[in-house]
């Protein structure tokens, strides 16, 4: 049971709407000169791809040979702040790039290394990679070599893991123990990485404290150090660590208030001469000093992200909590923070990501998620909406690019006013902010034995997982593949594309008497699968726990000093370091529901003959398919389906916990699929549920799979429910909607009515996908995946794949181009 | 405790026999319905209706029998359903099916065979209790946003016993009621099934009764009549709904004319929706393979439609676009 948060829902909802609507301040549609100069600077055909970040951690590696690991890599950031090229564009407010040019990508050798096939690769795709860069690159694959944290999982994996790896059941799959999958990152940001934590760091104590406060720590805590503590080397290493890296990155802040200087010198235009000179003396004041003002705390803010990334799930915490004090304190006009919040979001546009050829596929586009979260309860379970929560929304709207995330963390007594605006922020076609249920995550942390003001301060992490700003951190986190495990059944151990035996004899279909003996097996299989994802997890950490103590990040956790280690050798308040994250686990679902009812129930279908169907990827068996088809589905609030929805959640969740994580505590259940459902689909052969081979899977965690929800939002909604996902630490839901679905003040009231019923019944996150006029034509060619797509037409709600060609192609015209850079 | 029983609908589902065994026919129960009374509803649309109004937007609601909607696009001409139709109504016509619809009887064997989707029924006759459990799933939906249920149609005094048996099911289980109707009934009928209702969403289609009749097939003295007891001796929460169908009921002398009574005999406390014709129903006439009717109907534009409020509104009423 969820347990019973502060005042009842009733005594909520009076409280939210007695609340006096909205922030005294004007919305505007219009955008400033300064922020359409600088969205204009981030139209690039391009990211220029570099090696000079590489090159400098390299030469200082080389010189460090021999010292603690935590040393090296200190010196090696250093050695990067101390010389990596630097600029300051035309217009910004908030300064600090990612790279050693505006919008550039710095290659790195930490995840996977860059043969020469993915260099070509590289070209493939329209990156410029010189004959001498090429050649560089080569040398450092040589020297990275041993620090690469592939290559050295493949030297572990034995030979049951390095089966399990070729699959790609946790993708991308593996080609060779050296090389991985292929390929590595390159990427924005100035940090040691490398990135795909997710975790917040405490961004409070910088803002409030500054670094020199921490350096001084620091040294206190190293001149206590006693030799008769068996820990004392390591301990003095990562204390000498943390200084070397904060005083590195002051004199980076140095840097650039020298730039700020010489160019308020050069410029003839007076107005930017006072911006730059202004720009200069807060980057002389933050990060080493406590920021005064909000202009300072934004950059001040901005110079740690630079050294948490690169990571595309670095998270930007309760960043109106954070924020808050700096506001009050002085923040000039709400327009001018409304400025600095939209150069924000341009800066975070400003850093990008690519990868090797399979991993690419795994995160479509540049994707990543700098979730900036906003709204939810104080630590005392009081609303915590403050001018910032609204501020920052309206910097979405007036400057809606894709990139920070921010999530809105959705209470019982979130005010009815600022749902509403949220609402109307969503509909401009972005997807933000995303909404999260405070119900729900607060459940999760308390059942993990978190208390619950701790657990009432939780920020997500990537798109939806918990993280406790500076008390948690998952480190290992893989794309599971469930409906692979299904067919891995089926062939009684063995994976179909690979033709890899993955070590367990489960029994042949064909002899299965009931359905019970097969959903036996199916569980394990999966169990078994899992044990294997886990022993890959555990792996990684050891491996990254070895390689790549990061004193920045360890220093911005809880009790940093006084503990005096790295995080990955520490214990965490929520210790979720190790996750088991699903992807098309209602393909598995509706898979296993459907031979349930036609096979073992009805007994309609013989078990060779579906097998052979399967086999022939349907083609043949086009009848058969239809009844698949037509057998119950998840999304439709039916219970048949449903049922083997929530028995195997549930025994996802039981076996998360029954599997150890080597940092301590056990693997935490998760489920979002970020855009997984596609390489996971490719890998997959034909599925029970009618999907063919190589299909795409369900998106989500909870969504149903596309097109195979026909009850509308509520019938999803119902399906969802009934899945406990207080267990989870996090649980993708999508609901689709066409903007006319959501015109009047009224349709935004009632959408806002269906939310809060999903969050108060333990929904944990609502994404409205709020669709294109390219996805309507997709949907009029392609009628069977879209059929859950409501419009409005002129009153009256409609699906529209019931509607006739004409009104199609009328709505089709209504639908603007949204374009979102 | 049980999760799905934890959100299940609290409401108590009624037994066999009374009221829940009372049988209808519903063409489709659509849920999170947010534009047909307050909160999020559900609608369900009943079959069969009184008039036969030219411009009808869902000619699959006219009868009470269940019909055969087919897509003549999405016909693969597989001869599956010739081979099944107990009445020997579909031949094979241009590589495609064809019904005979004088002798189709809705049975719809077809369309349970269809491969390709191409043929469905449109209705199906059901218990009020099916219904009713139906509509009682979203409850907790109904519960936060102050939604319900709302009978639709058609129009639901079509099937009086019916309606009255949902309705009934639906007050004893606390749920807000809305019937949508376009009021033509025996007023005794009307009362009987008007205690269960809690809001009216009432059509006036024309005031001048010969020219209701030429575009409705029925005069609209019984239709006045209802709305005036419904709102004096009833006392029921009303809105009245105004489709505006360019070229049949939106000249100046109706609109006044309506506007007027709204006002006068109604007063201005009940608040007015103006629905703007559209061609939703086009394809509807194609699948029902009947000759369209709407083909020489044109949406009303803006202006037209700022105009007509702005008459409502003159005598001094709230008028809305849109429902």
């Amino acid at each position: 049971m969820t347990p019973r948060e502060g005042p009842t829902m009733d005594q909520n909802r009076s409280q939210r709407e007695a609340l006096p609507a909205g922030r005294p301040f004007a919305h505007s549609e219009t955008t400033s000169p300064r922020i359409r100069q600088l969205r204009e600077q981030l139209r690039v055909s391009r990211f220029p791809l570099s090696i000079v970040k590489a090159r400098l951690q390299t030469e200082a590696f080389r010189n460090s040979d021999g010292e603690p690991m935590v040393l090296r890599r200190a010196r090696a950031l250093a050695h990067v702040l101390d010389n990596i090229p630097i600029s300051i564009s035309e217009g910004e407010l908030i300064v600090g790039n990612g790279a050693s040019q505006p919008m550039g990508l710095e290659l790195d050798f930490y995840a996977g290394l860059w043969p020469r096939d993915e260099i070509e690769g590289l070209r493939e795709a329209g990156y410029e990679v010189s004959a001498a860069d090429e050649a560089e690159i080569l040398e450092m694959n040589d020297f990275w070599k041993h620090f690469d944290a592939i290559g050295r999982a493949g030297q572990w994996a034995d030979d049951r893991l390095w089966s399990f790896l070729q699959t790609g059941m946790v993708l991308p799959p593996w080609k060779s123990r050296e090389n991985g999958p292929g390929g590595g990152y390159a990427e924005s940001g100035l940090g040691l990485g490398p990135g795909f934590y997710l975790m917040t760091v405490d961004f409070g104590m910088v803002l409030e404290r500054g670094l020199l406060a921490i350096i001084e720590d620091a040294e206190q805590r190293l001149a206590a150090l006693r030799y008769d503590d068996p820990e004392a080397l390591e301990q003095g290493s990562f204390l000498r660590a943390v200084v070397i890296a904060h005083r590195a990155i002051i004199r980076f802040a140095g840097r650039y208030a020298d730039l700020a200087e010489r160019m308020a010198a050069t410029t003839t235009d007076p107005v930017r001469r006072a911006e730059l000179t202004r720009i200069a003396a807060i980057c002389r004041h933050v990060p080493a000093h406590p920021a005064r003002s909000f202009h300072e705390a934004i950059q001040s803010f901005w110079f740690t992200f630079l050294m948490v990334t690169p990571s595309p799930t670095a998270a930007m915490g309760r960043f109106d909590q954070f924020m808050l004090p700096c506001y009050e304190a002085d923040h000039g006009s709400d327009e001018e923070v409304l400025e600095l919040l939209q150069c924000l979001r341009i800066k975070d546009m400003q850093f990008n990501r690519i990868s090797g050829k399979v991993a690419r596929q795994k995160n479509a586009g540049l994707a990543k998620w700098h979730n900036m979260v906003i709204g939810g309860v104080r630590r005392d379970g009081t609303d915590a909406t403050n001018p910032l929560t609204w501020l920052v929304l309206e910097a979405v709207s007036r400057c809606p690019t894709a990139h920070h995330t921010v999530t809105l963390r959705v209470h019982d007594g979130t005010p009815e006013p600022l749902m509403k605006r949220a609402l109307e922020v969503i509909r401009l076609g972005t997807g933000m902010p995303a909404l999260v249920g405070d119900r729900s995550y607060i459940a999760y942390l308390c059942s993990q034995g978190v208390p619950l003001e701790e657990a009432r301060n939780y920020a997500i992490g990537g798109c939806l997982d918990v993280t406790l700003p500076g008390k948690s951190r998952s480190a290992a986190v893989g794309m599971f593949i469930v409906p692979m495990v299904f067919d891995v059944t089926l062939l009684n151990g063995v994976e179909r594309r690979t033709g890899q035996f993955l070590g367990l004899h489960s029994g042949e279909f064909t002899d299965f008497g009931s359905f019970d003996e097969f959903y036996a097996a199916f569980k394990q299989q999966l169990r078994h699968c899992l044990t294997l994802h886990a022993q890959k997890n555990n792996l990684d950490l050891l491996i990254s726990r070895e390689l790549y103590p990061d004193p920045v990040r360890s220093s911005l956790m809880e009790d940093a000093i006084t503990q005096a280690r790295p995080l990955l050798e520490r214990t965490y308040l929520l210790e979720n370091g190790a996750l088991l994250n699903m992807v098309g686990m209602i393909n598995a679902v509706d898979s296993l529901v459907a031979v349930r009812k036609l096979v073992f129930e009805e007994r309609s279908v013989g078990q060779q003959e579906l097998l052979d169907a399967l086999a022939a990827n349907w083609e043949g068996h086009e009848d058969l398919r239809r009844r698949f088809l037509a057998a119950p589905k998840y999304g439709n609030g039916d219970d048949y389906a449903d049922g083997i929805a929530t028995e195997l959640f549930s025994f996802w969740a039981d076996t998360a916990a029954s599997l150890p994580s080597c940092l301590g505590g056990s693997h935490k259940p998760s489920g979002i699929s970020v855009s997984s459902q596609w390489p996971g689909g490719a890998l997959t052969g034909a599925t029970p549920d009618g999907r063919f081979a190589g299909e795409c899977l369900a998106d989500g965690a909870l969504s149903a799979m596309r097109g195979r929800d026909l009850h509308g939002p509520t019938g999803l909604m119902r399906s969802a429910m009934k899945i406990d996902q207080s267990r989870y630490q996090a649980g993708l839901f999508n609901l689709k909607f066409h903007p006319s679905a959501m015109e009047s003040d009224e349709d935004l009231r009632k959408l806002s009515m269906l939310v809060r019923t999903y969050f108060a019944h333990g929904g944990k996150h609502v994404q409205f996908n709020v669709v294109s006029r390219e996805t309507l034509i997709e949907a009029q060619k392609d009628p069977e995946r879209y059929q859950d797509l409501l419009v409005r037409v002129a009153g009256y709600s409609a699906y529209f794949v019931h509607l006739g060609k004409a009104m199609q192609d009328e709505i089709i015209g209504r639908t603007a181009h949204t374009h979102v850079s | 405790m049980d999760r799905a029983a934890a959100i299940a609908p609290s409401l108590t589902v009624p037994g066999p026999g009374g009221l829940a065994a009372t049988r209808g026919s519903v063409f489709n129960v659509q849920r999170y319905s947010i534009h047909d009374g307050p909160g999020i509803r559900t609608t369900v649309f009943l079959k069969k209706c009184s008039l036969t109004c030219l411009w009808c937007q869902n000619p699959e609601s006219q009868q009470e029998a269940p019909e055969l909607f087919f897509d003549a696009d999405k016909c693969a001409g597989c001869g599956r359903c010739q081979s099944v139709c107990p009445e020997g109504a579909i031949t094979m016509r241009d590589g495609r099916s064809w019904t005979d619809r004088s002798r189709c009887t809705g049975a719809g064997h077809c369309a349970e065979v269809c491969p390709q989707g191409a043929r469905s029924l449109m209705g199906r006759y059901l218990s009020a209790g099916e219904v009713f459990r139906e509509i009682a799933e979203d409850s907790i939906f109904y519960e936060q946003s102050g939604g319900g249920v709302t009978l639709s149609g058609g129009d639901p005094l079509a099937q009086p016993e019916f309606a009255l048996a949902l309705l009934r099911l639906c007050k004893q289980a606390g749920l807000h009621t809305t019937l949508d109707t376009c009021g033509y009934a025996a007023w005794p009928t009307v009362r009987q099934l008007l205690e269960h209702v809690d809001l009216v969403l009432f059509d006036l289609k024309h005031m001048d009764s010969n020219r209701h009749r030429q575009l409705t097939g029925v005069g609209n003295e019984p239709i006045l009549r209802n709305v005036r007891k419904i709102h004096r001796e009833l006392r029921r929460p009303l809105r009245i709904r105004f489709a505006v169908i360019p070229g049949h009921n939106d000249e100046i002398a109706n609109v006044e004319a309506t506007a007027d009574f709204v006002a006068g005999e109604l007063g201005r406390s009940v608040p007015v929706d103006l629905l703007p014709f559209h061609r939703f129903g086009e394809a509807k006439y194609q699948r029902l393979q009947r000759p369209d009717p709407l083909a020489g109907f044109v949406p009303p534009d803006p202006a037209q439609l700022a105009g007509i409020q702005a008459v409502f509104q003159s005598r001094g009423l709230s008028a809305h676009l849109g429902g």
